[in-house]
Order: structure tokens, then sequence, then C-alpha cells
């Protein structure tokens, strides 16, 4: 489904190149996938060019089959506006909006009347728990409810692909493992594919596959 | 409409900074729109004068009457101007038509003789649509002005008003006897004894020491003039019309020249020129305080949501719709500043005109004025069409900042 073929991105940081170099690796369809590594590994550059917020300056990024890395910004705004997710570590939800209509956003941006995205934001709002919770505002939600906020903004495109930034570093471990347990039914429910990047034991232990980086390079891969 | 919804949601985030900003979109319009009303004032206050000083709404003369001057009385006058008038008065589109005589000649007292600038006009009609009793009664104030009155309507009577300062420099006072003389059309020396009936303040002390009038008999009598007349003055039943109807006047008198009023008053001309030029550059400088203050309201408020626009990228926004977001915000801007300063305006005016404040008097009158700011719409729809535009272009560059922005760093901005 996601597939790095000899991808390099590298730049400079703190006067030291980092980044990713020549990793090849592919993620199937429907699964908890976790970027593992210490920080500075690589985890997050290569979550951003799965993403296409970036482009490597060497190699290729599939997804779905298609060569993704090479195209143009309006066609990646187009992909990622209908194909991708994202959760963030500071889960970064609109202030000014609701959970519901963050979670209406990306399928008002897309296009769909505002019935539509209204019932589907609902529905995916109400799959991570926070039916109750539809008119909020991020101030007034907990981290963790923020974050189930994030998931559902991610899912109600209904997305090939979720990418997560360290979605649980920004919680305590009692709301962090309900949320990859969520992940992981979601990936399993919906057949979308959640690539994580995290260096949480705890994130690392829910997943379906870890690929562990180290220093820009890919060092072992767990099939599970 | 997202986007619409989004901009209003951010512009009642910050609600001092919004707040801030309208201020100065409202002092703008306020700032404006008053200056507008108070040009309008100014306006309407020099056509009136104009018009109801003795141009009328059109002028018909003859060819060629306003090019150099006249060797004798009446030699560029109309020479059936009593016959034209009569069949003006006939057309649908006139009110009235007022015919006049203007010449010049000696006025004497006995031991002194002074130049003067004279004009015949219709004592019973002139009163009805020209402002001369008002400066007939300014006067009244002046010395010597006291017990003024109109000319009579009667032919008999050999009367004359004075302008105060002719008056002075003559020694002269309501019910003084003087002689006006003048040469008739054919060139001979004419003279004519006349009664001060009154003096009349024109506000202008150029105007004053030289003017007089007298009513046409008087005049026809001293310049055997018979039915020619210099000029008629055509008053209107629709003034708004004037443009059209000197076309069509025009097209319907070939043998003259119909000319409206606002092409002879070159003194309104002038002055509106200069109100143009002197609020034009206030304008301008008002919208360009507009422009920068607004445009630094909306980059800070970029700065602050570096993140949050980063995040709206990665989720798929283009570039050009985060353009969009920040142009949604400056349209809110200047459609909520451009109402609250309508509404400050119509306050505003409501207050200052009911303090009747008396404005000193213009340059080269002599008179001060009540200050009576207009309610102009047209003014304040182009004020506020002309601060939306700037809104828009002051929303433009922080726009392009955050349409820019590399969405990995602006994903780790803090």
């Amino acid at each position: 489904m996601l597939e790095f073929r000899e991808v390099t991105r590298a730049y400079e940081l703190g006067g030291e190149r980092a980044g990713v170099f020549g990793v090849s690796l592919a993620v199937p369809k429907g699964c908890l996938a976790v970027l593992a590594g210490p920080s500075g590994s690589g985890k997050t550059t290569l979550l951003q060019l799965a993403g296409l917020l970036d482009q490597p300056d060497g190699g290729a990024v599939l997804l779905d089959g298609q060569e993704v890395s090479s195209l143009s910004e309006r066609e990646r705004c187009g992909l990622r506006l209908s194909r991708l997710g994202f959760v963030f570590q500071a889960f970064n939800l609109v202030p000014v909006l609701t959970a519901l209509e963050n979670a209406m956003l990306p399928l008002q941006l897309q296009g769909l009347p505002e019935d539509e995205a209204r019932r589907r934001a609902e529905a995916a709002l109400k799959r991570v728990g926070l039916s109750d919770r539809l008119h909020h505002r991020p101030g007034q939600l907990s981290g963790g409810q923020q974050q189930r906020a994030a998931i559902a903004r991610a899912l109600a495109p209904d997305p090939l692909l979720v990418l997560a930034d360290e979605p649980t570093a920004s919680l305590d471990h009692a709301h962090g493992g309900p949320l990859m347990d969520l992940m992981a039914e979601l990936a399993a429910e919906r057949g979308a594919t959640f690539l994580v990047a995290s260096h949480d034991p705890a994130v690392i232990a829910r997943a379906d596959h870890v690929f562990r980086l180290a220093d820009g390079r890919l060092i072992e891969e767990e099939h599970r | 409409m997202i986007l619409a919804r989004l901009a209003l949601r951010n512009l009642l985030r910050q609600r001092r900074r919004t707040a801030l900003t309208l201020m100065v979109v409202v002092a703008g319009f306020l700032a404006l729109s008053l200056a507008g009303g108070f040009m309008a004032q100014t306006f309407q206050g020099l056509a009136d004068g104009a018009i109801r000083g003795g141009l009328g709404h059109l002028q018909v003369m003859a060819p060629g009457a306003l090019e150099g001057d006249e060797a004798q009385s009446l030699e560029k006058a109309l020479p059936e101007g009593e016959a034209l008038a009569a069949q003006l008065r006939q057309d649908p589109a006139v009110a009235e038509v007022l015919p006049r005589i203007q010449f010049m000649g000696l006025l004497s007292s006995g031991p002194k003789s002074v130049a003067f600038l004279g004009t015949a006009v219709d004592p019973a009609l002139e009163p009805k649509h020209m402002a001369c009793l008002d400066a007939l009664k300014d006067g009244a104030k002046a010395r010597g002005g006291g017990g003024s009155r109109w000319l009579s309507t009667d032919p008999a009577a050999r009367e004359v008003i004075l302008g105060t300062g002719l008056a002075r420099s003559l020694g002269a006072s309501v019910g003084s006897l003087l002689t006006l003389m003048s040469t008739t059309r054919d060139g001979a020396l004419n003279a004519l004894d006349v009664e001060v009936v009154g003096l009349q303040d024109q506000g202008l002390k150029e105007l004053n020491d030289r003017v007089l009038t007298v009513g046409l008999a008087t005049a026809t009598q001293l310049l055997d003039a018979g039915p020619a007349r210099s000029r008629l003055s055509v008053v209107l039943k629709r003034p708004g019309d004037t443009a059209a109807e000197q076309a069509r006047l025009q097209a319907l008198l070939p043998g003259t020249t119909v000319k409206p009023w606002f092409e002879l008053a070159s003194f309104y001309r002038q002055v509106k020129l200069l109100y143009y030029a002197i609020f034009g550059f206030m304008g301008l400088v008002l919208f360009l305080v507009v422009l920068l203050a607004t445009a630094n309201t909306l980059l800070m408020s970029v700065m602050e949501r570096v993140r949050e626009f980063g995040v709206l990228r990665a989720m798929g926004l283009r570039p050009g719709q985060l353009l969009a977001l920040l142009q949604w915000e400056g349209a809110f801007l200047g459609l909520f500043g451009s109402a609250l300063g309508l509404a400050a305006t119509l306050l505003l005016r409501a207050g200052l005109n009911a303090l009747h404040l008396q404005m000193p008097a213009p340059p080269g009158t002599s008179h001060g004025y009540e200050l009576d700011i207009h309610l102009v719409p047209g003014v304040y729809a182009l004020v506020a069409l002309g601060l939306q535009a700037t809104l828009q272009v002051s929303a433009l560059f922080p726009g392009l900042k955050a349409a820019k922005l590399r969405i990995v760093e602006a994903l780790r901005h803090v």
C-alpha cells in the first residue's frame, strides 16, 4: 500500500547531516505500522515524505502503487485531502472550531455538502467515543479527547493512509494505551493503514509491523 | 463557505485586536464621509449662490457674447431678447425666464463720479427666483442702508440699488438722488436721474465697490435698448436636467449660445477643484494609515497561526486557499468597519448639525455660514468601497506569507 524505494532526504541540523538515506520498506494495507527509533533517527522525515509534505532527494514513494513523490504541488494537495489523514503529537485541532467542525473541515474542503459532511463527521466522532463532545472546542476537551477528535478528523474523509507523529507523546499512559487500541481497531475495521512514528514501547507493542530506524537508515523490520 | 466561517472565527478569537483594527477602519470611514458631507454642503452652497445669484440654470446669450468686451452698450446682446424670453416661457421644461441687461458707465453724486457695473432686472420676477433680497437684507445693515427695499415694479419708477462699497465711495445712502451716465446702443451719451432705494451686500468687497441694480425699464431708457437684452437667465422646472436641457435648447435656438450655470461659474469650478485636491490628498493619507494598520494586524495574526496554517496545508488546503482565508478576514474587517463607520457617521453628523455651529467666512467672502453636513449616500458607498479595496490589499501580503510557508517548517513552529 505504501512503499519507500531507496528514499533519501538529507538536510543540515545543527551543522550535522540528518534525514533518511536509502530507505526501502513496504507497509501493507489495513495494518498498524510503527516507525520506531530514537530521536533524530528519521521517523518524522519518513512520515513527512509519506504524507507528501516533503519531497525526497532521491528514490521513490509509492502510494497504492502510484509514484507520488514527483507530483505537482496541486496534485499532492489533492491527494492529501482525499487519501491521507494526519494525527499530530500536539493534536493541532483548529482552536476556533468545535470538535464536529474540525472533523467536518477536510470534508468541506473536499467540497462535500454541509449535511453530508456533518453526517460523516458525527459518525467518525461517535466511533472514537466523542458523541457527547461534538460542540466542544479544543480548549474544552482533555488531551485524550482532543487526540480522539484529531483521529476522527483524520478518518472522516475515509483515507487510505493515516499518518500519526508521536500521537501518545502528549498523553499519559492511561490515555495513550486506549488510543493505540482504538487505532488498531480502526485499521482492522476500515482497512485504512495507520503509520505511526513513535519511540514509545507501549505503542510499538501494539503494532502489526515495526520498522526500526537509526541514523536515518532502516536497521530492522518486524512483522507480527 | 468554510473559509469564510474560519476567517470570521479567527477574527472573533482575537477580539481586542480585531476591535482596535475596526476602530482604525471606523475612524477612516468617519473622517472621509464627514469630509464628503461638508464638501457637499460647500458645493451646494456655491451652486445655489451661482444659480440664485443671477445665472439661473441656463443662460441664453448672443453668439460670441463671452468673447472680448463690448465697445458700446448692448453690442453683443440678443436684439429681440424680450420676444425670445416670451418664446422660452412657453417651453414645458422652463419655469421662468429672467431677461437681464448688463451695462457699465459712471454714477455721479454731483461732486464725485464713480465707474459702475450695472445689471438691469425684472423687478417683479427677480425676487421670486433669485437671491437678490438676501443681498438687500445684508446691505440694509451697512451704513446708509437703513430702509432698503427692493425695486418698484412701476415701469415709470427710476430707482437704483447700490453695492455697499459703491454707496460708501459716493457718500450715498437710501434716499439719495444720483445720476446714471452711460452710452446708448448708438454710442450717444445719455444720463438719467435715479433714487437710491437700497444697498446690497454681495459678500465680495470687489463686487460691492462696483455693482448696482436697476429695473429693466430704467436701463432700457438709459441705453435706448428697445427689446434688446444682454442675457436671458432660464430657471428650469427640473434642475437635475440642466445638461440635457442645455443641449435641447441650444438645438432649438440656433442663433444663440446656451450655457449651463456650471460652465459660467468659474469660482464654483475652482473651489471644487481645490476641495477635490485637498480631500483627495487627505483620503490617500487615511487609506494609507488604514492599509498599514490592518496589514500589521493581519500579519501578526499570521505569525501567531503558523502551525495552524501548517496543519491546514497538511490536510490539503492549497496555498491559494490560505490566501483566500486571509482575504476573507480582510473582507470581514472592511465590512464590519464600514458598517460601524456608517453608524458613527450618521450619529456624529446629527450631533454636529444639531449644534448649529457657525463656520468662518470662506476666502473672498464676507459672510460665515452654519455648518450643515449633508447626507451623501454616494460618498458613503465610495468610501466603503475604497476601504474594502484597502483591506483586501492589506490582507494580500500576510496572505502571501502564509501561502509561502513550508509545511514541515510550519508544523515545527512553536
